[in-house]
């Protein structure tokens, strides 16, 4: 029976939900790699997954030694839930058990020759420009592609002429599949994606991407992919249908294993102390309403990194600061000076606009100076490039020029300090696009011909824009005569991994774009009336100004000089080096994680991290993350919550219909739980849903790693942004806290319309308590199943599945 | 004003046809508008962000930030069988995913408006 396309098509959507997409290197999201098993209970998504992807489900017995060991562990409540499952053994048995019972290290990848067959070519399919020689055929898609070059592949099965194997891709199916009952497709599909988690993964996102100039050059789907790989598999006589199709029962394992109740005391341990702070906090805070203006305002991103410098920020004079996502609610699409447009917003978001940069009017001679330089930069570049591709020139361009190359190594590894101290002085004295740019922030209609997206912003949506940043954040007065809205970015050379420490609400960028075009929004004076009129009353003498925390070295740069804004300019001055002080205390703090070459001069050690090449940490990005805080900073400001919360400023007075919140939970929290996932996977099984020791990587066609020199793409996160050593690690992998300080029938209001929010809940991906400021800011926990019980209950309450 | 063309009286003669209403989430908008523009129905209507009761409580229109949660209704009108090839696809879909079709009796004045060109064989699958 010949096979229908649209099942065909649908079987393999189905199929592609377990595996996770993967966002090429540039703008590396993060993501959960297990986003499609959401639906099903964390203990039993893990361990089907391990079964898939042959992936730890749990953190290593030696991680939980770790933080035994350092007290991280309540032995209380570690007790209290091992007894509730008949286990009375002490802890250092038990760690001595899971220990023994412990297969060693990671999982380590089969070196399965149909899997070699398939990375070589997908490698060469997918390469986005780093090859010199191209495969050929592309354009006809992968599967025509590999069918027209398969005779000459002398790895794989003997291919006489491409008019041995099935012409067209729906050929190939029926080829393989009539043998099989629809019933069976899945899990075939299913099978065979998994082998390749990490190129399927790429092929996911790419297929989905519009607009993208790879894909529209050179198709691939899903179905190319296994078209390719089940005529490869049947023609080398392997395996078409899993051994094992059946199904685990619904209900998961029988028995909760040791590392799940574990992995449990530790998370409530940390939830346990951080309620109990936040509890006092709160009833220390209760009265005191800070009415006064503060000298300036700062927002910074939800970010981890943020809450450190925020502290110390805070600690130098009369500032607030405010929490909010930190593609600053503006979905849009960033084209940089030099052309190159990047997507500057979450990956669940689509961007709306596009928003160009280009000289401001008043600084054109500027722009013509950069212009100038990077023309002769750019020139060189070329030059070299050709010499070292050239077979002919390669050799003498190698005897010639080899002295210099071999200065620059040498100052590159040998003086990363200077080489910042020079870069920096490079910068100051041909100023970068920063700073005689500005953004399209208003229409530009004629530019809209040069893409899918409106250049610039309607008047409508500059005042929607600014209009929910005030409501989220819950500030709708006091406003400081200087506000600044902070973006951030890393700064790290020679790092394929650079996006993944930008900011993630930027799809893997930096953030100032995105906090200029807030900035310029909010100083609009149409914009400012409309918010007048909409309740939000911004003083005439408030400046709005956008800058951007550079999470590497903890410098803030604000995009303003001071000398140019009226009225505001000492304040500005004093911020600035308040800034400075703020970031030497910062930098002090983080330097106590680091194995510091100078703990004595933290500025000059993250510097030195900041400029080295050969420097794999040059920070720690977003490890540490365990919890999610949507309030206002008053019931945080006094509290040192380690870098590990993301904060969300909100105000539950301003939001009585509860929308602000639902979009924080929706948008926001739900970015924060992909974050987390993603850490936490990379951190248990670095080889299953990590990328590996970034000594050992390699890039692959400019989209991703991988290790060694080849085999499947790598996804997640490289070992040395989890782990401090082999034995230990900095990023502690405990699924998401979020608390919310609002009444509890308004965040039950928003599960019961949201339905995949009480999932993630449910089915225990992520935790939710409330601090019901109606009764009391009394701490309730949400239970899997959609009861609150009081934080107090918890061990009276018989819990979750394994807890 | 003078007019010597003779017209030709009107016709409305109604063509019986069938209308397919599919609401999906936003993320499986690609899959839907991909299985539409294979199917060989001549064009189709998209509504994003819908809000509305199911299954699974109110489902709330747009959110700010969440362009994959919110729901997108799609509706086509085409000949029986071009209809059955999209509840094909659909069928298997809607295993996994949450959605919902709903299929129609209609009629059409201009009929070949609603005609679609030949399915084209052995494309993409």
């Amino acid at each position: 029976m010949p096979i229908k396309r649209s099942v065909l098509r649908a079987r393999i959507e189905n199929a592609g939900e377990v595996i996770g997409s993967l966002w090429p290197l540039r703008t590396f999201n993060a993501a959960n790699p297990l986003a499609g098993f959401e639906d099903q209970p964390f203990d039993q998504a893990v361990d089907r997954a391990r079964k898939l992807f042959g992936g730890r489900p749990y953190p290593r017995p030696a991680t939980f030694r770790q933080a035994w060991e350092n007290g991280e562990i309540n032995p209380a409540l570690l007790t209290r839930r091992l007894e509730a499952h008949g286990i009375t053994d002490p802890p250092a048995a038990l760690l001595e058990r899971m220990a023994a019972d412990d297969p060693p290290g990671d999982t380590s990848p089969a070196d399965e020759p149909l899997d070699r067959l398939m990375t070589k070519w997908l490698a060469a399919f997918l390469d986005q420009g780093q090859a010199d020689w191209p495969m050929p055929n592309r354009e006809e898609g992968f599967y025509a592609a590999w069918r027209s070059v398969a005779p000459y592949d002398h790895d794989g099965p003997p291919v006489d002429s491409p008019s041995d194997l099935p012409p067209t891709l729906l050929d190939a199916f029926e080829n393989v599949l009539t043998a099989y009952p629809e019933g069976q497709w899945e899990s075939i599909f299913v099978q065979h994606l998994a082998a390749l988690p990490g190129w399927v993964g790429f092929i996911k996102w790419r297929a989905q991407q519009d607009d993208h100039p790879w894909q529209a050059a050179y198709p691939i789907s899903l179905a190319d992919y296994l078209a390719v790989r089940l005529t490869l598999a049947k023609r080398m006589g392997r395996a078409i249908a899993p051994d094992d199709a059946e199904e685990l029962p619904a209900n998961g394992t029988t028995r909760p294993r040791l590392p799940a109740l574990w992995l449990r005391a530790w998370e409530e341990s940390y939830r346990r102390r951080l309620l109990d702070d936040l509890s006092a906090a709160a009833d220390a805070s209760g009265a005191d309403e800070d009415d006064e203006r503060p000298a300036a305002q700062m927002v910074f991103c939800i970010d981890v990194r943020s809450e450190v410098l925020r502290r110390h920020l805070e600690a130098t004079g009369p500032y607030q600061t405010f929490g909010y996502a930190g593609f600053f609610g503006v979905p849009m699409q960033h084209e940089r000076y030099d052309g190159v447009r990047v997507k500057s917003c979450p990956p669940i978001v689509n961007p709306r606009h596009r928003i160009a940069e280009r000289p401001a009017p008043d600084r054109e001679t500027q722009a013509a100076t950069y212009d100038g330089w990077r023309r002769w930069g750019e020139a060189g570049r070329s030059l070299v490039k050709t010499l070292k591709h050239n077979v002919a020139a390669a050799f003498g361009f190698v005897e010639g020029s080899g002295g210099l190359f071999g200065a620059a190594l040498a100052a590159r590894t040998l003086l990363p300090s200077a080489l910042f101290r020079a870069t920096e002085a490079a910068d100051a004295r041909v100023p970068g696009p920063d700073h005689f740019c500005a953004p399209t922030v208003d229409r530009v209609p004629e530019a809209d011909a040069e893409g899918p997206l409106p250049v610039g912003l309607s008047p409508e949506a500059k005042v929607t824009y600014a209009e929910a940043a005030f409501r989220l954040m819950g500030w709708t007065d006091t406003f400081a005569p200087v506000v600044v809205f902070t973006g951030h970015g890393c700064q790290t050379p020679n790092n394929p991994y650079k996006a993944s420490l930008d900011c993630g609400a930027c799809a893997g960028n930096p953030g100032g774009p995105n906090a200029r075009v807030l900035a310029a929004i909010c100083n609009d004076p149409d914009v400012r009336e409309a918010l007048r009129e909409r309740g939000i009353d911004i003083p005439d003498d408030t400046t709005f100004v956008a800058g951007q925390h550079n999470t590497t070295t903890d410098e803030v740069t604000l995009f303003a000089d001071p000398d140019e804004v009226e009225g505001a300019s000492d304040t500005i001055r004093r911020l600035q080096a308040d800034l400075e002080t703020a970031q030497a205390e910062t930098a002090a703090e983080r330097v106590e994680h680091f194995r510091a070459d100078r703990p004595d001069a933290p500025v000059d050690e993250v510097q030195r991290r900041a400029a080295d090449w050969a420097e794999t940490r040059p920070e720690w990005g977003l490890a540490g993350n365990a919890a999610f805080i949507v309030a206002p900073r008053r019931l945080t400001r006094d509290l040192n919550l380690n870098g590990r919360c993301f904060l969300h400023a909100y105000d539950w007075r301003s939001d009585a219909e509860g929308t602000a919140l639902e979009n924080i939970m929706t948008g926001p929290m739900v970015v924060g739980e992909w974050i987390n996932t993603q850490y936490y996977f990379s951190t248990v099984d670095n080889a299953a849903y990590g990328s590996g020791s970034k000594v050992t990587q390699n890039v692959e066609g400019k989209v991703g790693v991988v290790q060694g020199n080849g085999g499947d793409l790598m996804s997640g996160l490289p070992l040395q942004s989890l782990r401090t050593d082999d034995v230990h690690v900095q990023h502690r992998p405990l699924r998401l806290l979020t608390l919310i300080q609002a009444p509890v029938g308004r965040v039950d209001a928003i599960l019961e319309r949201q339905n995949t929010l009480a999932q993630l809940l449910d089915n225990e991906w992520m935790a939710l308590a409330v601090m019901d400021p109606e009764q009391d800011n009394t701490i309730l926990r949400y239970r899997p199943g959609g009861e609150w019980t009081p934080d107090a209950a918890e061990s009276a309450a018989p819990a979750s599945a394994a807890g | 004003m003078s007019d010597d063309t003779t017209y030709e009286p009107t016709e409305h003669t109604l063509h019986p046809l069938k209308k397919i209403e599919i609401i999906v989430r936003g993320e499986k908008e690609e899959f839907v508008r991909e299985l539409l523009d294979d199917s060989g129905v001549s064009g189709y209507t998209i509504h994003r962000d819908v809000a509305g009761r199911g299954e699974h409580g109110f489902h709330e229109g747009r959110l700010l930030f969440n362009d994959r949660a919110g729901l997108v209704m799609f509706f086509a009108v085409a000949e029986e069988e071009v209809i059955q090839g999209i509840v094909d696809g659909l069928t298997p879909l809607f295993e996994k995913s949450s959605g919902v079709m709903f299929v129609s009796d209609t009629q059409v004045v201009r009929l070949d408006k609603f005609l679609g060109e030949e399915d084209e064989a052995g494309g993409a699958a």
